[in-house]
Formats: structure tokens, C-alpha cells, sequence
């Protein structure tokens, strides 16, 4: 058996280097089969239109993203946020589509964007499937 | 380029390392101060199933309840002040309520009530509060604290009959509850809270239990005693991102050049062939949180393959407290939670982090 | 008081021909640097440079610009410059580039320093004579702007506004 570890205690202020954002995508007319990489292409022009060649030339990264509900997950670094984010905001259209990105979360820590308690629903019953209602 | 796009609102996280056994670790003052919690997400390397002591501890979750348009004041009368919320352990968070746009109300069960409220609001309530960290050059919210248990609020006194005609007349506040208390099955209370709940409208709920199955994924390796990340550890905001990376299903399968996401489980990293993300969503008191930590640290009472395995809570964003009275705000995402990460040898580490509104966690 | 605050970009067009020089022009210039931002700052660079962005003096012969633009911003409008490859007036498309000199906080800073930056040339020019009457003539100029300096040097007393040390 090993020693037991000492007690410790730090404490890190502003030191993740990244933040990530769960955006969903709305379209005017209804969802519709859009790709990572196209959904990914949508936000990368938008940044263009807005901060041109240079100011768009920050990578981020798309980490998740669900054709079905059009939401995704993105990795940034915080250099480059307020960028993202201000573009994200002013997108408008797909493909000649009226569309919006609604941004839902925004956190330095991946973790946080799996619990989210604004998603708490109450009202219904929890829907079958994988959920199981404990007895 | 341009500097004033480059700027971020802070945020902390605050890192401990110590072992279960010592006196000294305050690791369970940190679980009982943290009062609402939202989702606890467990991960454990190479198990297959959730064990059934785990599963008992989850399944003895208490229930919760939730009321509609309740209004405080009505939690305040005597008989409902003297036999539940003074007794300790009664928990109440207004349900639906944004702390950056609504009033948000909380109970904690220290017995305090914690008003949250708008400028507005705070002027026609008449009550003694303080300026939220949520402001920019005006204050535009006010947080007022009220000690129930202090004397000078006993049923009766002035500031009490105050507070009273404030909540029942000047702002009748009424709002959707999420409460939970430890009594209610024990009837220890005489059946108040029973009887209160009769007269609205209300729900009793479960929390929500989901088991998933993570099949041949990499896994950083971590070392009790090398918490930085200097050597045989991954750092801990590295961690936090891949457990979040894990929760969330996100594929750390990346090349450097991928056009999508360059994101890759961080180094140094094994290969871990089955494990197991157990979730329970629900308005969730400390005190089964503790006793589902107590039951995960007797996981390792039975030699493993694994070395370590992880708790994390999520409180509520929407909370108007995070760790004791410390003030919560919300900003960008309102994030308050913690992680265990418990090791063979009854070591633990402890990350808490909070947003930018937030005081530091104790 | 408070005033706004300008950077002054003291520019050289080079061109192949010189006497496609002729053709520059105020409405040329704003036009391709606009572009030009637009291109590599997008909308907000554009915005932001349309605050003060003026085009304050063009001189034909030597093709020396000004440009003016808000002091916060100016290197937006000085990371894009480079970009510019060609100007256009009247149909006519002219290959250039546009190389920066100077970056001054006014005006007066932009002119001294483009009055020693050509006695310099100047001398360079001068080995590269080829007979009697050019070289002369090169003296002459270099003579003539030397007066120009010493006028100057009485002016240097004042206090210079050009203020750096806020950035």
C-alpha cells in the first residue's frame, strides 16, 4: 500500500485554455440532413463574412454534433469566443434559408455542458426507453 | 488583433488532494455544504454493470416533490417554520426560475431562506439585502438572506411579522418548489409538510437513473500522488475534459489534421476495454450524495482492475447559492459542480469549479 | 478636453511603370483599402475603419499617400495594406503594392519624417548618376530640402503630440 497523499490545495483562476459551447441550429423551414462538416463549413463563413481571412483564422474544433437535432459541440480557445460567439450570432442564412443558431450553454469546462439543470423536465413522464424510473 | 475581443470572463476551479482517512479532509463538509444538486454522473474503468451496492445506495435516493404555485409565505407560518424548516434538512429551490432573469427563491437547511430577486422587486419587498454580483455599472439584482433560525425571527418578533406581511401582501411571491427533506418518509414532522402539499397542487418524483456501457476507449492514466500532471498524470483540466468528453459521447478518435475536431484523449493514456457512466438526474440532497460516495469508496474494499474511479455532481445553474451561502450567479452557463476522483488507497482528489459569478468554493 | 486620437500611415505606392502613378487618386485608394479590409477583417474590421478612415493626401508625381484612421484600430488597416495589389481608377487597372513608411500621430510627425526619408534617397540616388547635369541636379534637390530641415529644427521645441505609450 502506498503512503496516503498529503493534503493539497491549489486553486487555478482563468486556467483552462478552452471553452465549449452547445449551439443548436434552427432553420426556417424545418430540419433537414445537414453534415458535421457542412454545419461546420456554415460557421466557418459566417466567421469569414464577419472577422475576414484574418480575424477567422483561429482554429476550433466541432466535437459532437447530431444530424437529427442539429445541435452541436464546440471547442475554442478563449482568444477566440467573443469571435465565435458574435459570429454564431450573426449567421442567417443556409443555403438561401433563413436560419438562427441558438446558443444554450457556454462553459471553460466540457463537464458542466452535461448537466445542465434547464433541462430538467418535470411536466411529462419521463419518456421509456434507456431511462428506467427507479422504484 | 483586436484586444478587447480577446477577453473572458473568469472562471475557477479549485483543486484538492488528500486521503478518506485523514481527519484533517473536510471532503464531506464540501458534499454537505453544496446543497442543490442537480445530476451526479459516476464513472468506473473496466466494470461491466453497475454493482448492486451502488444501485441499492441509488435506489434509496429520497423522492422529491414538486408544487405549483406555492407561496412562501405559506412556508413560513409557524407550525410549518417550527416542525420542518428549523428542524434541519429541508430543501426547497424554486423550479423554473432563472437566476438572471427571475426571482428565485431557496431554502437551505441550515435554515435560511435565500431571495434572489430583481431591482424591482427588492424595492417593494422592503427587506434588508445585498447588491448580486450580477451587474454591470447599476446593481440590478439584490440578494436578500434570511436566518429563520436567528430569535430575533421567531414567530412573533417584529422583523418576523415584517417579513410575513412583506411576502404575503406587498409581494406575494409565488412560484413553482422542488423540495425535499429527509423527514417526510420518517412523518417525524407530524404530517405539516403532507398537509401543506395537499392544499396545491404537487408531484412526488424519482430521480432518473441511466447506465451506459463505454465499450474499447482510451483512458488517461492517473496517479494519486501526481495530481499536476507533471509525469504519470494527466493535468486536471484535461481530465475534467475528457470525463466530460466521456458523459457527453464525444469521439476522442481525432487525427491532428481533421477538419471537424482535433480534440484526443490526453497523454499518458491506456486503453480501457469496458466501463461504466452511470447518471441519476433529479433534485438531489447532500446526504445521499455522501452516502453513494461512502458506498463508491468500498468499491475498492474487493481487489480491482482499476486504480480509480469518478463522482461528479452538477448542482443547479438557476441555484442561488453554490457551496454554503457563497452566491451563485449564472453569466454565461451558471456551472457549479464538483468531482471525486477516489483512488485504491482511499486517496482522493476533489476539483470544484465555479463560474464567473460565483464566490470561490470553500 | 478629449479628442479622438488618429494614427497617420505614410505610404509609398510602387509601381513597374511610374507614369501609371499619374493616375492615383483619393477615390482610388479609399476604394482598394476598404476592399482590402473587408477582405481580411470582415465586416467588423470594415466598420471599424470607416470610423475616421480618411485618405488625407496623394501626391501624383511621387506616389507618396496619407491615409488616417482612428488610433485604437489602426492596425487593422495596417496588416491589410499588403494585400493590395492593384489599384483601379477609370477602368484602368493598375499593379501595385503598397508598402508602409511611417506610422505618425499627426500629420506634422508623417511630414518630417517622409522630408529626411527622401533626403536619404536622395543620396542614395546619387552614386548611381550617370553624367554632370543629373547629378547636379540631384545636389539641387538634396540642397533645397536641407533648407526645408532646418526650418524644422527651430519648430522641434514644441511639445510633439505623437503619444505612444498607451498601447
Amino acid at each position: 500500500m502506498e503512503e496516503p497523499a498529503a493534503f493539497e490545495r491549489l486553486v487555478y483562476k482563468n486556467a483552462s485554455n478552452f471553452h465549449y459551447m452547445k449551439i443548436c441550429l434552427v432553420l426556417e423551414n424545418g430540419s433537414r440532413n445537414i453534415e458535421a462538416a457542412q454545419f461546420k463549413q456554415l460557421i466557418v463563413s459566417g466567421l469569414r463574412q464577419l472577422y475576414g481571412e484574418v480575424g477567422a483564422a483561429f482554429p476550433f474544433d466541432l466535437l459532437k454534433f447530431d444530424p437529427g437535432t442539429l445541435t452541436g459541440i464546440l471547442r475554442v480557445y478563449n482568444s477566440g469566443l467573443v469571435k465565435l460567439w458574435s459570429a454564431l450570432t450573426l449567421i442567417g442564412s443556409y443555403q438561401n434559408e433563413l436560419c438562427a443558431v441558438r446558443v444554450t450553454q457556454v462553459s471553460p469546462f466540457l463537464l458542466a455542458l452535461s448537466g445542465n439543470s434547464r433541462e430538467l423536465e418535470l411536466d411529462q413522464a419521463s419518456p421509456t426507453g434507456e431511462k428506467l424510473l427507479l422504484t | 488583433m483586436s484586444p478587447e475581443l480577446e477577453k473572458c470572463s473568469r472562471s475557477l476551479l479549485v483543486c484538492e488532494k488528500s486521503n478518506f482517512t485523514k481527519e484533517k479532509s473536510r471532503y464531506d463538509i464540501h458534499v454537505s455544504k453544496h446543497y442543490f444538486n442537480y445530476k451526479v454522473s459516476i464513472v468506473i474503468p473496466e466494470c461491466a454493470s453497475l454493482p448492486a451496492s451502488i444501485a441499492g445506495v441509488i435506489n434509496s435516493f429520497n423522492s422529491y416533490y414538486r408544487v405549483r404555485d406555492l407561496p412562501i409565505y405559506k412556508l413560513l407560518e409557524e407550525e410549518f417554520l417550527e416542525k420542518v424548516v428549523k428542524k434541519g434538512q429541508f430543501y426547497a429551490l424554486s423550479y423554473n426560475t432563472r437566476i438572471d432573469e427571475d426571482n428565485t427563491i431557496a431554502f437551505l437547511p441550515s435554515g435560511q431562506l435565500i431571495l434572489s430577486v430583481d431591482k424591482d422587486t427588492y424595492e417593494q419587498l422592503g427587506l434588508e439585502g445585498k447588491p448580486s454580483q450580477y451587474k454591470h455599472r447599476k446593481v440590478l439584482r439584490y440578494v436578500v438572506t434570511i436566518d429563520l433560525t436567528d430569535k430575533l425571527m421567531s414567530p412573533g418578533a417584529k422583523r418576523y411579522q415584517r417579513l410575513i406581511t412583506s411576502l404575503k401582501e406587498w409581494v406575494p411571491i409565488k412560484c413553482d418548489l422542488m423540495i425535499s427533506s429527509k423527514m417526510t418518509a420518517a412523518e417525524e414532522d407530524g404530517g405539516v409538510l403532507q398537509n401543506l402539499l395537499s392544499q396545491y397542487s404537487f408531484e412526488e418524483h424519482r430521480p432518473t437513473l441511466h447506465t451506459h456501457t463505454l465499450k474499447e476507449m482510451p483512458c488517461p492514466s492517473l496517479h494519486s500522488t501526481d495530481r499536476h500532471g507533471d509525469e504519470k498524470s494527466c493535468d486536471p483540466h484535461h481530465f475534467l475534459e475528457w470525463l466530460g468528453a466521456v458523459s457527453m459521447d464525444i469521439s476522442s478518435d481525432n487525427e491532428a489534421s481533421s477538419f471537424l475536431s482535433t480534440y484526443v484523449c490526453p497523454d499518458p493514456q491506456s486503453l480501457m476495454s469496458h466501463g461504466l457512466l452511470c447518471t441519476v438526474t433529479g433534485f438531489l440532497i447532500p446526504e445521499d450524495i455522501y452516502s453513494l460516495l461512502l458506498e463508491l469508496r468500498r468499491y475498492f474494499d474487493e481487489p480491482k482492475f482499476t486504480s480509480w474511479l469518478s463522482m461528479t455532481v452538477h448542482g443547479f445553474v438557476d441555484s442561488p447559492v453554490s457551496w454554503g451561502t457563497t452566491e451563485h450567479g449564472f453569466l454565461k452557463s451558471g456551472e457549479n459542480f464538483y468531482n471525486f476522483v477516489c483512488f485504491r488507497n482511499q486517496d482522493y482528489w476533489l476539483h470544484m469549479a465555479t463560474g464567473s459569478h460565483d464566490g470561490c468554493p470553500p | 478636453m478629449v479628442r479622438f486620437k488618429s494614427r497617420y500611415l505614410l505610404c509609398e505606392v510602387c509601381v513597374e511603370d511610374r507614369s501609371s502613378l499619374l493616375l492615383l487618386e483619393e477615390r482610388a485608394i479609399f476604394h482598394a483599402v476598404k476592399t482590402a479590409v473587408a477582405r481580411s477583417h470582415g465586416d467588423y474590421g470594415a466598420a471599424l475603419l470607416i470610423l475616421s478612415f480618411a485618405v488625407k493626401y496623394v501626391n501624383a508625381h511621387t506616389g507618396i499617400i496619407l491615409i488616417r484612421c482612428r488610433k485604437s484600430h489602426y492596425r487593422i488597416l495596417w496588416s491589410a495594406l499588403p494585400f493590395i495589389s492593384c489599384l483601379e481608377n477609370r477602368g484602368q487597372k493598375v499593379q501595385c503594392l503598397i508598402s508602409c513608411l511611417h506610422v505618425g500621430g499627426t500629420i506634422r510627425t508623417c511630414q518630417k519624417f517622409l522630408v529626411k526619408y527622401s533626403t536619404q534617397q536622395l543620396h542614395r540616388m546619387l552614386p548611381h548618376c550617370k553624367n554632370e547635369a543629373e547629378r547636379d541636379e540631384v545636389r539641387r534637390a538634396v540642397l533645397s530640402c536641407s533648407l526645408e530641415k532646418e526650418r524644422d529644427v527651430e519648430e522641434e521645441e514644441e511639445v510633439e503630440e505623437d503619444d505612444w505609450e498607451d498601447e
